[in-house]
């Protein structure tokens, strides 16, 4: 019996720190990271990318991808925040986990990473069709770019591909610029046009396209030029995030390490920009950075305190609301000029952009419209790479009492003139017909 | 025991064969490059003491080795604090035996102060651990421990080395490898390299000198446990255990790391020569050189250990041929370097590099130039072939060279490993002429409009055509030796105002490529889109130096009108930039008030109100109006002002009414004033009755 109070408390011990730890509204970084490797040896070819994620605090736990013991998640509870697939080559996952469950994983508000390679297994194509982007249908297809490869004395085939093409955004690639090209070397994948979630991170050049460098081109390439997406990233409705690439050398430590020069370019760089890009984004997809959330939000009328339950027509309103953004370990004011109020019943009736006080509060003040009915308070802010916030409160509008309209109008002076004469008229006149003689 | 040595996982081989293409892939070239500036910069990195000091004593000495082989100035601090756990270790006579092991081993790299009485006791503590040993390890670190003390003192001897060699080698299997203990069941080739380290170190503790036939019965074993050698298609060799539960399972590194020191050192302590083929110590040597440069410390170290004791050892020292470029341009006249090396990149003995043959990658054709020797130069220590072969063209090539040792004794020392095949581009600058775009009538196929393109300039075509006319793009390429040459990107790409883009691949006939476009056959491909289509021209190839990708110009196109079932062009990706954004502000327009009339004109008309009234008072006055009526009793004169004060008190009810009172108010009020009204009027107007009847009667 006592030894089995022990274990109770031991495994308690044990658990406590995953349980607190875990993701949170309040605290949305990741923590438990799973890493699903074709083997083991990716760890060590790897290493300074998955040292990077550890040194910012991640429990990276390493699993063969056809381990027939791992499962993300148990008695209905996730046991992961993040899983990261760099298994371009299996056929099929190991345990309970396939496409659906990683599908679910992500429905779930969970992220993911993604990398496949040349000669990438059907089913990690499957993920990324879930994910939103085609690669390349042609099993041994590589992008190609004759024009903008690296130099390099031992690649002949143009292969290796420096990009520079970065989407424009500072939330998602970190404010520093990034001044070294990116080294990548793998299969290209498109981005459906119908698909406003995806983004294309790193773009191809315009002269580069996707085919077997081995073969002959006998028909147009399926994939060609910028519209060819090397890194793209996905933002789900529920801000669950998600990387896909289809190389998985470009995280590796001989591309970290590599130097890069672009051909036609005289500028040599001693380090390739894929560590600096890949742990950017990786801080991106981590949610260590572009997650806003928005408290207190306030509305009343000018000069009182207290929220009414509803406005009449015409009242003076103010609306203030704060937004933070998470930095990882704190959160931090959100500073922009772009988030909007919308005054909102079937159509917005209202649409003021907010005043910041660069500390996070946001507020405006607007004239309620003379329509009545219920209205919503609507703040859709959506911005490139951040979390949308997506707020709405109800407030009915009402229209003016009997007795709240305009009283003694000086149009109507007449008509109170012409009663009232009358009035005193048949006061004098009562008079005047009885006592008179 | 087996757990000590242990890596944190097991690894699979079906992964590793995974990662070795995977690293295959990085390298593309099936050649291995030797040890490079990029390991010592990678050793520096993953071997930094965490303040000062590393985790364990093993991974101090596996720290130390890797520097030291590579030649990396130690850091002083790193030495002191070696130094400091190394007598800390040494002096504590509860430190475990495999502490003690790695203490000893990295005290012989940094050569540390240990006095005698220290030496004393660790000779003592280690006879006895000798002498008590049961399994593997424990005689690998007790003897390996009275090795190293010899090593830097001198005078050491095994008493019963005879017994001893042959408790260990009761741990022998039939198949050449080992177990750990003789209650292990599983054998293994990492025991086996362990066992054979452990039995050189007896045959060098030895004295009296064992006897010779004792230690050739090794041999054997030695060729047995390289027939169970794997392979990989690039020719590397190594050992791995299949064991695949067990958790004291080593990867193939390791396994391998650890066969090749056991060799190197019993091949030194052995006066016969071991009987393996010089080309597994090459493959084993691939092995460890594809593994480029390693993320893990003791990857690294396994790597860079194994590859120093291949660097000197009595088997066969191999020599490896690598290329600081195969790309090379013929359009530049570069010259053909190679290098020889051994493992960790110091020089090779004198040798001749010969260029054998050349070959068209992907036919079979002959050699395309004559067997040649390459020169050697002095000043980079490099073989080189200063212009390439005349029947050299653009394209890739395979080039076949050859190592041959000048002094015939060296041939048994080193291993170069035959001919040694090594894919080389060779690029150049293509020469584009007869450029020409042109429009063509559909029937007769006779030129409408024809212009000439400058393709390494600016070109701004603007043609014009209909659905019943061709478009004909057509250039020459020719390589620097006057061939024809066929790159494999030869693009044409039309491109609608409405960003749809059709991609045509340009196709060859002979010297010339051509592309014609129908665009009567194309035209539902076209989408029905009539207007403007930019063209745009990519021709590459990997050997091409001057791929381009240039901007035609653009053609006018008229095309028929869709008909009702026609396809419509696929959506266009929505630039994400324009997708976000803040929207246009929305004010409400508020309903306009109503009109009135100005203040003034109330204020006038309010007076014009009053003047009936005025009129009425200015009349009555005319009329010589008076109260002579008034009753005169006191009774009667009370009811006729109390009639008037009621009278003014419902027409104030009726201003207060007006004012502020509510209907419910004022109709109360108004109830009780009305019934005194009427009371108090009944008594007046009857006394006025009263008195006009006595008027008129009278």
């Amino acid at each position: 019996m006592g030894k089995l109070w022990l274990i109770c408390i031991a495994s308690i011990s044990i658990l406590l720190p995953f349980l607190c730890n875990a993701f949170s509204p309040e605290t949305p970084t990741d923590r438990r990271v799973l890493v699903l490797l074709d083997d083991f040896a990716i760890m060590s070819s790897h290493s300074l990318y998955f040292n990077a994620l550890k040194s910012r605090g991640f429990d990276l736990e390493f699993k063969l991808a056809d381990d027939p013991k791992i499962a993300l998640q148990r008695y209905g509870q996730y046991l992961y925040d993040a899983l990261i697939l760099f298994c371009p080559s299996v056929e099929r996952f190991g345990g309970s986990i396939d496409v659906a469950a990683i599908v679910n994983f992500v429905d779930s508000g969970h992220d993911l990473i993604v990398a496949a390679d040349v000669n990438a297994s059907d089913l990690i194509r499957e993920v990324g069709t879930e994910c939103g982007v085609d690669f390349d249908e042609d099993p041994s297809a590589m992008v190609i770019d004759h024009i903008g490869y690296a130099v390099s004395g031992t690649e002949g085939d143009h292969t290796l591909i420096a990009s520079d093409d970065f989407i424009k955004s500072d939330v998602i690639l970190g404010g520093k610029k990034i001044e070294a090209p990116i080294l990548f070397r793998g299969i290209g994948h498109a981005v459906s046009p119908a698909n406003s979630l995806v983004l294309k991170v790193l773009s191809a050049s315009p002269s580069a396209y996707s085919a077997n460098p081995k073969s002959k081109l006998s028909t147009p390439p399926p994939l060609t030029g910028s519209a060819i997406s090397l890194v793209s990233i996905v933002q789900a409705r529920n801000n669950a995030r998600l990387l896909i690439t289809g190389s998985l050398s470009m995280f590796s430590n001989r591309f970290f390490r590599s130097g890069v020069q672009k051909a036609r370019s005289q500028t040599k760089h001693e380090k390739s920009g894929n560590e600096q890009f890949l742990t950017e984004i990786s801080k991106w997809i981590f949610h260590e950075r572009g997650h806003l959330k928005a408290v207190n939000v306030k509305h009343h009328r000018v000069g009182e305190t207290d929220e009414p339950a509803l406005y009449r027509i015409n009242d003076e309103l103010e609306y203030a609301v704060e937004i933070y953004e998470w930095s990882g370990t704190s959160w931090e004011p959100y500073v922009a000029n772009d988030v909007q109020l919308q005054f909102y019943m079937m159509s917005p009736y209202v649409l003021k952009t907010l005043s910041s006080d660069k500390k996070g509060l946001y507020s405006t003040s607007f004239k309620v419209p003379d329509v009545y009915g219920v209205f919503q308070f609507k703040v859709e802010h959506q911005k490139l790479g951040y979390t949308s916030l997506s707020l709405s409160k109800q407030i009915p509008v009402r229209p003016y009492r009997h007795n709240e309209y305009e009283r003694f109008i000086p149009a109507a002076y007449p008509y109170y003139g012409a009663a009232f004469s009358m009035m005193a008229g048949f006061f004098i006149f009562s008079f005047a017909h009885l006592y008179s003689k | 025991m087996p757990t000590n040595l242990n890596f944190e996982m097991a690894r699979s081989l079906v992964g590793f064969t995974v990662l070795l293409l995977f690293l295959s892939i990085c390298e593309s070239a099936s050649f291995f490059q030797p040890i490079s500036d990029s390991h010592r910069s990678a050793a520096v990195e993953l071997f930094s003491p965490d303040h000062g000091s590393f985790k364990s004593l093993e991974e101090t000495y596996e720290a130390l080795r890797t520097f030291d082989v590579l030649g990396i100035e130690k850091k002083p601090d790193v030495t002191a604090t070696a130094c400091r756990l190394v007598s800390e270790t040494v002096g504590s006579s509860s430190s475990t035996l495999k502490d003690l092991f790695y203490a000893l081993k990295a005290n012989s790299i940094v050569k540390c102060k240990i006095n005698d009485k220290a030496y004393q006791g660790i000779i003592t503590r280690l006879n006895a651990a000798v002498d008590g040993a049961s399994s593997l390890p424990d005689f690998y670190y007790s003897v390996g421990g009275l090795l190293l003390v010899k090593g830097s003192k001198g005078d050491v001897h095994l008493a019963d080395a005879d017994g001893i060699f042959r408790s260990v080698k009761a741990f022998r299997q039939s198949d050449g490898r080992w177990r750990f203990s003789s209650n292990s069941p599983e054998s293994s080739a990492f025991a086996a390299g362990i066992a054979l380290e452990t039995l050189a170190g007896v045959v060098s503790l030895a004295s009296p000198e064992l006897d010779q036939s004792l230690i050739s019965t090794l041999n054997s074993d030695i060729s047995k446990l390289f027939d169970s050698i794997e392979k990989y298609d690039d020719g590397a060799l190594y050992f791995d255990d299949k064991l695949v539960d067990g958790h004291d399972h080593q990867g193939p590194l390791a396994t391998t790391s650890s066969v090749v020191r056991g060799l190197t050192v019993f091949a030194a302590v052995t006066d016969e020569r071991l009987n393996i083929p010089s080309n597994k110590i090459l493959g084993l040597a691939n092995f460890f050189l594809g593994i480029g440069v390693p993320g893990d410390a003791k990857d690294l170290f396994n790597q860079i250990d194994s590859l120093a004791c291949l660097e000197s050892n009595r088997v066969s020292i191999p020599l490896i041929l690598s290329l600081p470029s195969t790309v090379l341009s013929v359009t530049k006249e570069d010259s053909l370097q190679v290098n020889v090396n051994t493992v960790l990149g110091s020089n090779a003995p004198p040798l001749t590099v010969k260029l054998v043959g050349v070959f068209t990658s992907g036919s079979k054709a002959a050699s395309l130039v004559e067997s040649q020797e390459l020169v050697f130069d002095d000043g980079t220590g490099m073989y080189n072939l200063n212009n390439l072969p005349k029947s050299i063209d653009v394209g890739s090539y395979t080039f076949v060279f050859e190592i041959v040792l000048h002094e015939p004794e060296h041939e048994k020392i080193y291993v170069t490993g035959g001919q040694k095949k090594v894919p080389i581009f060779a690029s150049g600058l293509i020469k584009i002429e007869n450029a020409e775009i042109a429009v063509l009538d559909s029937d007769l196929g006779s030129i409408e409009t024809q212009k000439k393109l400058d393709l390494a300039g600016q070109n701004a075509v603007s043609l014009s055509a209909n659905h019943l006319q061709k478009l004909r793009v057509s250039f020459k390429l020719t390589t620097p030796h006057g061939l024809a040459f066929k790159p494999h990107q030869a693009l044409l790409k039309l491109r609608h105002e409405s960003k749809v883009e059709h991609i045509f691949v340009v196709g060859n006939s002979g010297k010339q490529f051509e592309m014609v476009l129908n665009f009567l056959g194309l035209v539902e491909k076209f989408f029905y889109l009539s207007g403007r289509y930019d063209i745009e021209l990519a021709v590459g190839d990997a050997v091409m130096e001057n791929s381009l990708l240039r901007a035609i110009g653009h053609i006018e196109l008229d095309l028929p009108e869709p008909p009702e079932k026609a396809t419509r062009p696929p959506p266009q990706p929505v630039d994400p930039y324009s997708r976000y954004g803040p929207k246009a502000e929305i004010t409400h327009i508020f309903r306009a008030p109503e009109k009135r009339p100005p203040k003034e004109l109330s204020l006038a008309f309010l007076g014009l109100t009053f003047l009936p009234l005025l009129g009425f008072l200015i009349g009555l006055l005319r009329l010589g109006v008076n109260l002579k009526n008034f009753p005169s009793n006191t009774v009667p004169a009370t009811f006729a002002t109390l009639f008037h004060v009621s009278i003014g008190a419902v027409l104030s009810l009726y201003v207060l009414f007006w004012l502020k009172l509510d209907l419910f108010q004022t109709l109360k009020l108004l109830g009780f004033l009305g019934v005194i009204l009427v009371l108090v009027g009944h008594r007046v107007l009857s006394h006025l009755a009263a008195t006009s009847a006595k008027l008129k009667s009278a």
